[in-house]
């Protein structure tokens, strides 16, 4: 009961966290990307919720805004990456065999290299914008949903119903995803709920090393990354509220991750 | 109506059963008895074409002219889909634990025969009562109902389709000793009123006495004696027989 409290709280958290962001035109006063050089490092207050950056920017409408980039280049590689990874996972599980084997040793030699390098060689030379960067987040970022995916569809595939469903001659497409596809869902949306979560992180890493989103685009990430010099001096507010969301939020996905991956509320536990 | 004769099954060049023979006739309770790995499974395997990959099987298996070990996989199929029905050994894990249960027990039954939903509904609530089961099992999942309401179910969908041949894996080792009488009563009725003839795979002497009417004893493999369940008790030919049936309580 007490993980279901737990799992409610931080639900509700990031919630609000994601209707804030994508409502962010109407709950803040200002435009993200206005300048207003009179009113350059205004602290919190009464004009500014959140205070204004070096170019008078207004702070809760970047945080809001950015917030929104953030999350959707975060879901959209989360997308990408979980299809890939359905994809190849599943037909590494059900194939089985040599292709199996192949694909995994394949897989296994990319887990080696870290992520990061990757996407920081991609960077490098493609200079993207968000799309391109969701992308590369999410091509990147499949190899653990493969691996998760194609273990439940070689434990599903020796289950007794597949068994029964392959004697009574239910077609393939309907053994894969109604059998094995569907009962492999608490477990991938369990590993796609942290892979979002990781994939905020990239974003927000990217950005702060000055390779990710664009400046022109407010995300966490780039909040963070102009607020490095502002932090000098004494504007605290432009650094560490973007640094408090994205705590939060990763925060709230790996609570609600862990909530659900509790074996008590899995009913397959075959 | 099913006749096996000369089957023999390897895996990977290692013989698993070998040249088996024995004949199931129409109407009737036929038991394979043996021990674990002494080679039944994998016979109904043979039978079903459901064999593991790397295994092959020789021999002949007729069933209505025609030989289940060669015929084409569409073939087979049509078999599988008109004539026959099985239960598997844990009916638990025999219905997929993220659908309802309405739909797989029409997925077992109505769309084999090509009933339409309603007619399905119907029909399926009139032999779920006389199981004993509530229709609101058919709006239930697998894993809320228990073992014995999951194996009742199973034959309701083998009441649905009355099978001309219903080839049971082991049906009560799942189940308790309570369940257990109740289930072969269940089996009883289906061959006595529907004159299912039944192919029973089982390890108990106990059940066999209390339902069939012909059995096959077979040990490492091989069918080492045939003749019906009175024949059998009153003067095993084959030691193993006796020692079987002397182990009995």
């Amino acid at each position: 009961m007490k993980s279901r409290k737990a799992l409610t709280f931080w639900c509700t958290i990031l919630g609000i966290i994601v209707v804030m962001t994508i409502f962010a035109g109407f709950l803040s006063s200002y435009e993200p990307n206005d300048m207003n050089l009179d009113e350059v490092y205004t602290s919190p207050g009464e004009s500014h919720l959140l205070g204004t950056d070096h170019l008078g920017r207004d702070v809760f409408s970047r945080l809001l805004e950015g917030g929104k980039v953030t999350l959707t280049v975060a879901s959209i590689s989360v997308l990408v990456s979980l299809v890939i990874g359905v994809l190849y996972g599943g037909i590494s599980g059900y194939v089985g065999g040599i292709v199996d084997t192949v694909m995994m040793r394949f897989l296994e030699a990319l887990i080696t290299i870290p992520s990061l390098i990757i996407i920081l060689a991609f960077q490098a030379f493609m200079q993207g914008g968000m799309w391109s960067m969701a992308l590369i987040i999410g091509v990147t970022g499949w190899l653990v949903t493969a691996r998760i995916v194609r273990s439940e569809f070689i434990r599903l595939k020796d289950a007794e119903f597949v068994k029964m469903a392959i004697m009574f001659g239910t077609p393939m497409w309907r053994i894969i995803f109604g059998h094995m596809l569907r009962n492999s869902i608490p477990a991938i949306f369990v590993v796609t709920l942290f892979n979002f979560a990781g994939a905020i992180f990239i974003e927000v890493s990217l950005s702060f090393l000055g390779i990710g989103v664009p400046p022109a685009i407010p995300s966490w990430g780039n909040m963070l990354y102009y607020a490095q010099n502002d932090i000098l001096i004494g504007a605290w507010w432009i650094g560490v509220f973007p640094g408090i969301m994205i705590f939060i939020t990763i925060l709230a996905i790996n609570f609600i991750g862990e909530a659900l991956k509790d074996p008590e509320r899995r009913r397959l536990d075959a | 109506m099913l006749s096996v004769r000369q089957l023999s099954i390897d895996i990977e060049g290692k013989p698993i059963v070998r040249n088996s023979s024995f004949s199931v006739p129409l109407g009737k309770i036929t038991s394979i008895i043996g021990e674990s790995g002494s080679g039944k499974s994998m016979t109904v395997s043979a039978l079903l074409g459901i064999l593991p990959p790397g295994a092959k099987a020789t021999g002949q298996a007729l069933f209505y002219d025609k030989n289940l070990l060669t015929v084409s996989d569409k073939e087979m199929m049509e078999i599988r889909r008109t004539h026959l029905f099985t239960i598997f050994q844990d009916a638990a894990n025999s219905f997929n634990p993220s659908v309802k249960m309405r739909h797989q027990l029409f997925e077992f039954s109505g769309r084999k025969s090509g009933d339409t939903n309603e007619e399905f509904r119907l029909k399926m609530e009139g032999i779920l009562d006389d199981l004993g089961l509530a229709p609101e099992i058919m709006e239930q999942y697998p894993f809320e109902l228990s073992g014995g309401m999951l194996q009742r179910c199973m034959i309701a969908c083998a009441l649905y389709m009355k099978p001309g041949l219903l080839i049971a894996d082991e049906p009560t080792s799942a189940l308790d000793m309570v369940l257990q009488k109740e289930f072969i009563g269940l089996l009883k009725r289906l061959n006595e009123q529907h004159g299912t003839t039944i192919l029973l795979i089982t390890h108990d002497l106990d059940i066999v006495a209390e339902v069939a009417h012909d059995m096959v004893v077979m040990r490492h493999g091989e069918v080492i004696e045939t003749g019906s369940v009175t024949e059998v008790f009153d003067c095993p030919k084959h030691p193993y027989t006796k020692l079987l049936l002397d182990s009995r309580f």
